[in-house]
């Protein structure tokens, strides 16, 4: 094998989004990539715990870090959010005296770290290490016809200071596994915006507008889905749709993919593989539609 | 709304303005107006600091000292006096009122050295003094709302029997012109650095309310002492703080020679800012310069410090200059930067013109005579918009609202009607380049009796092509081209004042240095030059210097 | 080198609505946005309207939309905005009316500012005495804690990127609430109780959705999104704890102890511990996960070695020494 990561799975794959954590594994195979899961590893804390407790979460996520460097690997997340949180801790923790203020905090907690382990997102994995010519190779069954909106969201872009892989105003990772796969990338202004998902339950009215807004944008633009890289976008955009669709006052329909079951379908896995029944959005007309390209 | 009426009108809500505004007394009815939003006035770009003698080593003699030696024995010495012994306790109340000043170790307001002191008693607020002071007063404006006219355009000065009845302005938004009544007006708009082509100063710094006084009667004083500021970047002009050589930046020239050696010995970077600026100019003039240029060295300062001290100035650097300046020097060069020159006023802020004040950069007391210290202008917009406050305040007590006639409105809008008709062939930024240009060229750092005649003329001529500039914009909404155009004919005036002044000077005396004539002449020249409007052009007088307790003497650093 | 512009204008008073307009200029290599359409101005369109004056990032005026993002015009290059998106479009700022072309009406920013109080907050009746004999002793450390929020230059550039700002107009917005928290690390400021309580309803620091948009645009580093949610730690620290916001934020840590993971079968029922009945109305969308097998159930087995976990919890992320 290849290719080898710590697989960082983060909260949401191993709760409301297991289809996420199924449809990695699933693509991972696919691409001769190996995970060794770290079954210890603590939620990252979002961010939310970081705005009580900066310093919990950040040794929490030295911790987690200290985990994948012990197994001598760098770290592969799958979430925005985690990704987000992970990318600022290792910046952070790139200094020496932060590293061994923190060290102090978790040595007799998991394990001292030491700079290493860089956490990649599954994205970053396909651009930057598999490659996007490579990953095109292994395209079984391209999704010709599909047309993809992107949404990034935030934390996987913003702010560029932690996250410098892609352009925050004008990112094109997404856009490139997308026409990898054979589908075409649908330009939007929403493609970077944020889902709401941080005030669902404090203000949900207004996150609802702005996944609604989102939505109608992509889908009057000419989207057959969207496809994010985030499960908390995910869940903002696909479980509370009906919830937007109420506040716009406007059906929408638009499934939502997590970013290994767009690729898996690529690599033509099967959709209960991936764990495609799962999505709220109904993706059967999707699909469907795929099998008739 | 054609008409307004206050009993105090501050023209611009820059520091001094605003200063002004806060210390009108409670039932005198003040408003200000402005031609940007407050915060977006230049004393916002000041970053190095204002002097004040805190610590009980130093005294307000002793900056009262400096500051006269500084302005090379041109400054009147009972208004510096006044300046330097309340500096202490202005600072304080801005630090009162919330200013966030850099702390030392004992938890005091820190200072730094400064060029021209003798002590390090320049505060500061990390690189960005004049930002801390501008929003903290603009705070303490919102506290109080005190009514702000914003994005009004100054047009001329109402006076009448002799006396400031108010102003006419435009509303920029609207384009309507509005007749301003007030017993008593206070202008408050800052510098001229546009007149000369490359400038550390805003673009809105056109010397409006010194143009409209002057042609209002008023007299503006020594105009000829323009400052140029030894830091500034070569392509735009934009300020590198003489904080940054009070951190411990050097200037080097083309061989790396640490050259202030030769032209300073003592004082070295940290010289009054004509002294460092003539240096290096003669350096560039002379060969040793890099592409017209001299070098600041910051790196030996180290990144801790130019991170925590010059931040800022880090940043224009690597923006405006594309070098980091933790590893590579900076090119800069001497650029028009402060006006030592303006409206005579005195230590009350008043001009000779009943009911008009003036405070700050636009004002001419004279504390900074022929040089400014750095850390002193800030003081002054301070210092004096307080005074002027107090003075217009109390001035107004049992004056009647005057109703000036109507024909001052209609003279303003012939003369916006004229300008908007735009039957001329020349843009205003046209104007302004040959103006400046010709400024830069003969009127800079070096001056000479035959290239002040040749600018004297140039001047005249572009100032009659002013009258007639080409205006594209025909709206009446928000008409920026209308503002440029009437700024450029404010422009043209102040600089007819400069050259007049500079060609009359026959010595060489602070910033203003004669080629021809280049020592200081105490027994004929030391004495402040008036300038009054006439249609044939600027009447030169000149008056006293007052002198309380520091003799004339010889100035090296 | 030879440049096309797009700039988008208007001119709502005298009835033009919003159009495009481009422009061929010649420029030098090294120009600033700000450069270019002062160009435009000069030489081909007088009635171009904008706002500038210092061109150095500190008087604020020159914020505008480029290329989407929101920024100042004087400090941001045209090579490099040519370079990343292909083009050069410029646009008014969001979230205000505009006045003409790139100039907006600054009011309803500043009506945001002004009702965060921006102002230090004496005691009554310490107005300093004339002269005034010593000032406020403060730390540096204490200037430090305001020196991002301290440097903003109200350019709006934040509030014209604020997403919540995009969909709701009773939110404050990042520059009145970092503002808002540059007053509440004032040592100075007697008003810290009082600003948090006022800040902690509606409009204030919870209805930030944490997007970074305002720590990606704003020209002066200020990072509003963090003070905001210094304002929420602050806030939570004196004890106003009755927001779903600062509930969200408990009961999250909560979970994540007890677990190791969050657990967000959990998390609803947590939230509305308090409101029982209103469980009521996420019941349907809670079976139609359940029979998607996305419920989780709301216990669940701790990962292993929780608790390394509770340990680094329970000492909020310090060492032994620290935390003593």
């Amino acid at each position: 094998m290849k290719y080898r990561y710590a697989y960082y799975t983060g909260c949401a794959a191993k709760g409301v989004c297991p289809e996420l954590d199924q449809s990695t594994r699933a693509v991972a195979k696919a691409l001769e990539i190996e995970l060794i899961e770290l079954t210890a590893s603590s939620c990252c804390g979002a961010g939310v715990i970081g705005e009580l407790e900066p310093d919990t979460q950040l040794a929490m996520n030295a911790r987690n870090l200290a985990l994948a460097e012990h197994l001598g690997l760098d770290m592969m997340t799958i979430c925005g959010t985690c990704q987000g949180v992970l990318s600022r801790a290792h910046k952070e923790l790139a200094s020496p005296d932060t590293r061994n203020r923190v060290n102090a905090a978790i040595a007799d907690a998991g394990g001292v770290y030491n700079g290493n382990a860089a956490p990649k997102h599954l994205l970053w994995v396909l651009i930057k290490d598999i490659g996007v010519t490579r990953l095109e190779q292994k395209v079984v069954r391209p999704l010709t016809g599909l047309k993809v909106g992107p949404f990034y969201g935030c934390y996987i872009l913003r702010p560029s200071e932690y996250l410098s892989f892609d352009d925050p105003y004008n990112p094109k990772s997404l856009e490139q596994v997308i026409r990898a796969l054979g589908a075409e990338p649908v330009d939007y202004s929403g493609r970077t915006k944020c889902c709401g998902f941080p005030i669902v339950l404090e203000q949900e009215a207004n996150a609802m507008r702005m996944v609604g807004t989102n939505l109608i944008e992509a889908q009057d633009k000419g989207a057959d889905c969207l496809v994010t890289p985030c499960p908390l976008c995910h869940m903002n955009l696909d479980i509370y749709q009906e919830r937007a669709e109420a506040e716009m006052k406007r059906p929408i329909g638009l499934p939502i993919l997590h970013l290994p079951q767009l690729v898996g379908l690529a690599l033509g896995l099967a959709p209960t593989d991936l764990g495609l029944q799962r999505n709220m959005v109904d993706t059967g007309g999707l699909l469907a539609d795929l099998a008739r390209a | 709304m054609n008409q307004v009426a206050h009993d105090v009108l501050i023209i611009g809500a820059g520091l001094a303005g605003m200063r002004a505004a806060l210390e009108i007394g409670p039932g005198v009815d003040v408003a200000v107006l402005s031609k940007v939003h407050p915060v977006r006035s230049h004393s916002g770009a000041a970053q190095g600091g204002i002097n004040a003698a805190l610590r009980e080593d130093d005294s307000w003699e002793r900056h009262a000292f400096d500051t006269v030696k500084g302005s090379d024995y041109l400054g009147d010495q009972d208004a510096i006096e006044t300046m330097c012994r309340e500096a202490p306790s202005d600072i304080r109340q801005m630090e009162h009122w919330g200013v966030i000043f850099s702390r030392a170790e004992d938890r005091r307001i820190a200072q730094r050295p400064f060029g021209g002191a003798g002590y390090p008693r320049t505060c500061y607020a990390a690189d960005r003094t004049g930002h801390a002071l501008l929003h903290a007063m603009y705070e303490q404006v919102m506290k109080r709302r005190a009514k702000v006219y914003e994005e009004w355009f100054l047009l001329s000065l109402v006076v009448e029997d002799g006396e400031c009845q108010g102003v006419v302005a435009l509303d920029i938004r609207t384009g309507e012109l509005v007749m301003c009544r007030a017993k008593a007006v206070i202008l408050a708009t800052g510098g001229y650095g546009r007149v000369y082509l490359t400038s550390s100063n805003g673009l809105v710094n056109t010397g409006d309310g010194m143009a409209v006084a002057f042609r209002a009667g008023a007299p503006l004083m020594d105009m000829e002492f323009v400052q140029f500021h030894p830091t500034t970047l070569k392509s735009n002009g934009v300020l590198i703080t003489e904080g940054s050589r009070g951190e411990g930046g050097i200037l080097i020239n083309a061989r790396g020679e640490r050259f202030m050696e030769k032209y300073a010995p003592h004082a070295m970077e940290l010289a009054s800012r004509d002294v460092v600026s003539r240096a290096e100019q003669t350096e560039i003039l002379e060969g040793r310069g890099v592409e017209g240029c001299v070098l600041l060295d910051l790196r030996h300062l180290g990144r801790d410090k130019i991170v925590e001290r010059l931040p800022q100035i880090r940043d224009l650097a690597i923006k405006f200059a594309g070098t980091d300046p933790i590893e590579v020097p900076i090119p800069v060069r001497p650029g028009a930067h402060y006006s030592m020159g303006g409206i005579k006023a005195d230590i009350h802020g008043a001009t000779p013109i009943p009911g008009l004040f003036a405070a700050g950069e636009c004002a001419c007391v004279s504390v900074h005579g022929a040089n400014r210290l750095g850390g002193n202008s800030l003081l002054e917009t301070i210092v004096f918009g307080r005074r002027t406050g107090a003075a217009a305040s109390a001035f107004v007590g049992g004056r009647a609202m005057p109703t000036p006639s109507e024909r001052h409105l209609k003279a303003a809008r012939d003369r916006v009607e004229a300008v908007l008709a735009g039957h001329g062939t020349e843009r205003p930024w046209e104007l302004r380049e040959a103006l400046g240009t010709v400024m830069n060229q003969d009127v800079g750092v070096f001056r000479g009796r035959g290239e002040l005649e040749e600018a004297a003329r140039r001047v005249a001529r572009v100032r009659e092509r002013a009258r007639r500039p080409k205006v594209m914009d025909r709206s009446r909404t928000f008409n920026t081209d209308l503002t440029d155009a009437l700024e450029m004919q404010n422009v043209v005036d102040l600089a007819q004042v400069i050259v007049a002044g500079a060609l009359a000077r026959e010595e060489s005396r602070g910033a203003h240095f004669r080629k021809d004539f280049p020592q200081r002449d105490d027994a004929k020249w030391m004495r402040h030059t008036l300038a009054r409007y006439t249609d044939e052009g600027p009447r030169l007088s000149y008056g006293e210097v007052t002198v309380t307790r520091y003799e004339p003497m010889e100035r090296t650093y | 080198m030879r440049i096309e512009i797009e700039i988008e204008r208007s001119c709502p008073e005298e009835g033009k609505a919003p159009y495009r307009e481009r422009f061929r200029v010649e420029v030098p290599r090294h120009v600033t946005v700000l450069d270019t359409i002062i160009k435009v101005k000069n030489e081909l369109d007088g009635s171009l309207t904008f706002r500038r004056s210092c061109r150095s990032a500190i008087c604020g005026s020159c914020a505008m939309r480029i290329n989407g993002r929101s920024g100042l015009a004087c400090d941001t290059l045209v090579e490099s905005e040519l370079h990343r998106f292909g083009r050069l479009l410029v646009q008014p700022m969001a979230h205000m009316p505009v006045v003409r072309d790139l100039a907006v009406d600054m009011g309803p920013f500043w009506d945001r500012v002004r009702a965060v109080q921006p102002w230090v907050s004496r005691p009554a009746g310490e107005e300093p005495e004339w002269p005034v004999e010593r000032e406020t002793l403060m730390d540096q450390d204490a200037v430090e804690e305001m020196d991002d929020t301290s440097r903003c230059i109200m350019c709006m550039a934040c509030f014209s990127a604020c997403e919540v700002s995009e969909v709701d107009d009773r939110f404050l917005g990042p520059a009145a609430l970092a503002k808002a928290y540059r007053f509440v690390a004032d040592p100075r400021d007697a008003e810290h109780g009082e600003r948090l309580k006022v800040l902690n309803g509606t409009g204030g620091y919870w209805d930030c959705t944490r997007c970074n948009q305002c720590v990606e645009a704003c020209p002066k580093d200020v990072k509003p999104m963090e003070a905001i949610v210094d304002l929420r730690r602050e806030a939570i620290g004196s004890g106003l704890t009755d927001t779903i916001g600062s509930r969200h934020i408990t009961e999250f840590l909560k979970i994540v102890r007890r677990e190791g993971r969050l657990n967000e079968g959990r998390m609803p029922i947590n939230m509305k511990k308090a409101n029982p009945a209103s469980l009521l109305g996420v019941a349907p969308l809670a079976l139609r996960m359940l029979r998607r097998g996305k419920l989780p159930f709301p216990v669940h087995a701790p990962i292993p070695r929780v608790r390394e976990v509770r340990r680094i919890i329970d000492r909020k992320g310090k060492g032994d020494e620290e935390a003593s």
